[in-house]
């Protein structure tokens, strides 16, 4: 692997994200506000799934309780803008402090225990906040039915689609040339040996500290304004198994720790779903999608991302071989 | 007082019951079964269609259960566990899939509601100024006569001591001439069965609805994160410890705040002593 | 004669075994030194103690005269001191060029983060160690064990140590590999890195120390030069068994 490579594939990237950009700022003139609504929707999954991808895809250290950071960005910032009457250019960053605080809690474990254990923790720390939002401070949390009637930053389809799809992208580009530096690889390599890590002379606290801060960043950014998309908020709707599947088996499904994956997946699985409503509605979905992607997830593990990179070697493979020149791209 | 003690044994007795099937599990496959809580949900859906629905004797009813639970067992080991063979992770993502898989499953079949199981045994005995329901006597009285026989059975039979032998030191069973994967299979299939008889009980206490693996799941992984692996009294022990605090905090304080400790009392183990409170420290 | 690194009356039980027992020893700057002893005797252990990777109950250890005792691993390796594994652990999911960037980077978020992989300073790390250009795309699993000792050595070697701990790094390879590797060592230690080395190769061993130090439960039984070493009847009735 060589320079003159990777500069050839940086260029083919950045062509890449520049074209999926301009085709989804152009593809509201061609498709009705359902459809918009839909990738919105899409466009909060894929956040989520990329702030789970940078933390558990990239280190290992799998958070089956990402809820927790996502909560608490979701109610801080309806808690201060609905009960205290902060405005939302306050409350959102604000939120996503809280949320950074929230990850620094959720980092402590790590420096003690890993994998299946670390796991446990994240599930219990939602579980956590899913007793705590109903009983702790009813009056500021909204209790077991949450709060409704949050203020809504944007109205309207289309400039919800514009704002969530740049909030996405931009997220998405930075996370992505941040998993390309030397830290991602150092972060890539914690996932693969701590031990080793360590022993090439790293401190693996600080960079697993740099992961999960990173990580709560997004996911905080991601729940601030989730809250203020959907006007409303509640502990059932967040601290729920089935928001942990949905963000996991996005990123899964994408390919985990290479951040496009996850990005893809989300997009893939919420458009499926909706595809499959007029045929089956309701649960079937959540049935046949769980068999496909435990089936993926046993057979190609690595997703997508992988098909996707796969096919392209392939092609280029190919390309190479009928050009006659036999140059290895 | 009487009755918090009452009512602390009666809970314990049924969270033990509960999580017995995922302590073998964990000790010996050191596997993480996301879906464990699904053993539950389908041994009382599998009671409440066979005893209920179908008005067939409540003996049947059980042993529908206990039936389903072993071959749900041991599907799960031999499509997904084994495939996936040592990756943790994998195993662990994969079996909370599976759980939601048959969450959906379940809602196709039955429907999205809550059904209300009658209580297997009825009547209620009144001692002083407490009532206990023979219904959860019932699940005390069970989950004590299991724990023995299964302390029995793994100190004192063949197959017991070569469970116990995987679970300290799987390379070495093998080379004591152990078939780790016949052991595997029949622990996730017994682990099955229990987890499906406890489900019975335990949706007689609460109630049969398709999101209730949840909530057995982290009482379950409480327990034997908090007990430590490796050690049938240990989680015996944390059972009750578990079971009395939720009974206090309900008596005591607010209904609503008896999952809090158990959260907290996870993570302050995790925390303070990873290997739980009569783990092996070796781990 | 600089004392680079003194281990001094180091102590450790696991349980009721005691692994190392009260060792003492010191390794000048630019010398190699052999650590002989038979199975179990406790060389890797004093290896991990030194690495920080377990902790001694009693005793000190000194890296240019300071007491590290305390540090945690990578900042001794930051100071200067690393090792290699009789099972080699390189990072299974990256080609050879990301091990040795993971070695190479400095701990610090900040040059991670601004900063990207030098990749001159990589190949040259690479081709020190005897692989070529092309090799920089494989990855572990397509490697010969020679090529994993030497990925071992690369990955090293990127952090920059003054003292290399070598442990069994020629277990397992064919006479052409062994011989690719004492070149490679011969080359750095004229160069003046120090070494201390186990191995049970003992004909490899010989002409890359200038020292021995023979170890037998825990303890050290005999010190000199390499011959005195093994011409002593402690060493070779522990060695052939009493």
């Amino acid at each position: 692997m060589g320079g003159m490579i990777t500069q050839k594939s940086l260029i083919a990237w950045i062509v890449a994200w520049i074209a999926f950009a301009v085709f989804m700022l152009l593809l509201p003139q061609y498709v009705e506000s359902g459809t918009l609504r839909l990738i919105i929707s899409a466009n909060f999954v894929a956040i989520f799934a990329m702030s789970w991808d940078f933390l558990s895809g990239k280190t290992g250290y799998i958070s089956f309780g990402h809820p927790f950071l996502i909560g608490i960005g979701a109610y801080a910032t309806a808690i201060l803008n609905y009960r205290f009457h902060v405005p939302i250019g306050y409350s959102i960053p604000l939120a996503v402090v809280f949320t950074l605080v929230g990850g620094i809690v959720y980092f402590l474990p790590a420096l003690r225990i890993k994998g299946t254990y670390f796991a446990l923790v994240t599930l219990a720390f939602m579980e956590l906040m899913y007793q705590f939002t109903q009983v702790i401070r009813p009056d500021l949390t909204g209790g077991t039915r949450g709060i409704s009637g949050v203020q809504t930053m944007l109205v309207g389809a289309r400039p919800n689609y514009y704002f969530t799809f740049l909030l996405m992208f931009g997220i998405a580009i930075v996370l992505w040339l941040l998993s390309r530096t030397r830290a991602g690889t150092a972060l890539d390599a914690i996932a693969m040996n701590e031990e080793a890590v360590s022993g090439s002379g790293l401190s693996t606290t600080k960079l697993k500290l740099f992961a999960f801060l990173v990580s709560a960043t997004v996911a905080g950014i991601g729940g601030a304004f989730y809250v203020h998309y959907q006007g409303s908020i509640a502990p059932r709707a967040i601290f729920e198994i089935d928001f942990v599947f949905k963000i996991i088996v996005s990123a899964l499904i994408g390919g985990a720790s290479t951040i496009v994956g996850p990005m893809l997946g989300a997009f893939f699985m919420s458009f499926l779903f909706d595809y499959l409503r007029p045929f089956l509605p309701g649960t079937e979905r959540f049935f046949l999608f769980g068999v496909a992607a435990l089936l993926l997830y046993v057979y190609q593990p690595k997703g997508i991302y992988q098909i996707v990179a796969d096919l392209i070697s392939g092609l280029r493979a190919k390309f190479a071989g009928e050009a006659g020149n036999g140059k290895a791209a | 007082m009487t009755q918090i003690l009452i009512q602390g044994f009666l809970l314990s007795g049924l969270y033990a019951l509960m999580a017995i099937g995922f302590t073998l599990i964990f000790s010996v496959g050191r596997v993480l079964n996301l879906a464990y809580g699904s053993y539950l949900m389908l041994g009382g859906y599998a009671y409440f269609y066979v005893s209920q629905a179908l008005h067939m004797p409540k003996l049947l009813g059980f042993a529908s259960a206990i039936v389903m639970g072993g071959v749900a067992g041991v599907l799960m080991y031999k499509l997904l566990v084994k495939r996936l063979a040592g990756d943790q992770v994998a195993v662990e993502i994969s079996t909370l899939i599976l759980a939601v898989v048959i969450q959906a499953g379940v809602v196709l079949v039955f429907n999205d509601s809550t059904k209300i199981l009658l209580p297997i045994v009825n009547g209620v005995w009144r001692v002083g100024s407490a009532s206990i329901t023979f219904n959860m006597l019932a699940a005390m009285v069970a989950s004590w006569v299991i724990l023995a026989g299964l302390f029995v059975f793994v100190k004192r039979t063949h197959l017991g001591r070569a469970i116990q032998a995987v679970s300290m030191d799987p390379k070495g069973a093998v080379i004591s001439g152990v078939d780790t994967d016949r052991i595997n299979l029949i622990t996730w299939a017994i682990s099955g069965a229990l987890g499906s008889t406890a489900g019975v009980f335990f949706a007689a206490y609460t109630q049969l609805n398709p999101s209730m693996w949840v909530a057995p799941l982290i009482i379950v992984v409480a327990v034997v994160i908090v007990g430590g692996i490796g050690s049938i009294v240990g989680s015996l022990i944390v059972a009750h410890i578990i079971g009395f605090m939720e009974i206090i905090t309900t008596s005591l304080i607010s209904a609503q705040m008896r999952g809090v400790f158990t959260m907290a009392l996870i993570i302050g183990v995790l925390l303070l002593r990873p290997q739980g409170l009569f783990g092996r420290s070796d781990l | 004669m600089a004392k680079l690194l003194e281990v001094d009356g180091v102590h450790k039980r696991f349980g009721g075994i005691v692994a190392t027992d009260n060792l003492s020893f010191t390794v000048e700057k630019g010398e190699s030194l052999a650590l002989i002893g038979p199975n179990g005797a406790g060389k890797t252990t004093i290896f991990s103690l030194i690495m920080g990777e377990i902790r001694q109950q009693e005793g000190a250890i000194r890296l240019k005269g300071e007491d590290i005792s305390r540090l945690p691993t990578h900042r001794r390796i930051q100071r200067g001191i690393a090792r290699t594994y009789q099972v080699p652990r390189p990072f299974a999911d990256m080609d050879v060029a990301g091990n040795i960037r993971v070695g190479m980077m400095p701990d610090s978020l900040r040059q991670m983060l601004m900063r990207g992989p030098d990749l001159e300073a990589e190949l040259e790390v690479a081709l020190s160690v005897g692989f070529t250009e092309a090799d920089l795309g494989r990855t572990p699993s397509t490697l010969s064990m020679g090529d994993l000792r030497k990925l071992e050595l690369a990955r090293t070697l990127a952090t920059k140590p003054e003292i290399m701990l070598l442990d069994e790094v020629f277990a397992g390879l064919t006479v052409g590999e062994i011989a690719q590797i004492s070149e490679l060592l011969a080359k750095k230690r004229a160069e003046g890195m120090t070494f201390v080395i186990v191995s049970h190769d003992l004909r490899a061993l010989e002409p890359l120390v200038d020292r021995a130090t023979a170890m037998n439960f825990g303890r050290q039984i005999a010190e000199g030069s390499f011959a005195d070493v093994m011409g002593d009847a402690e060493v070779r009735a522990a060695y052939l068994g009493e």
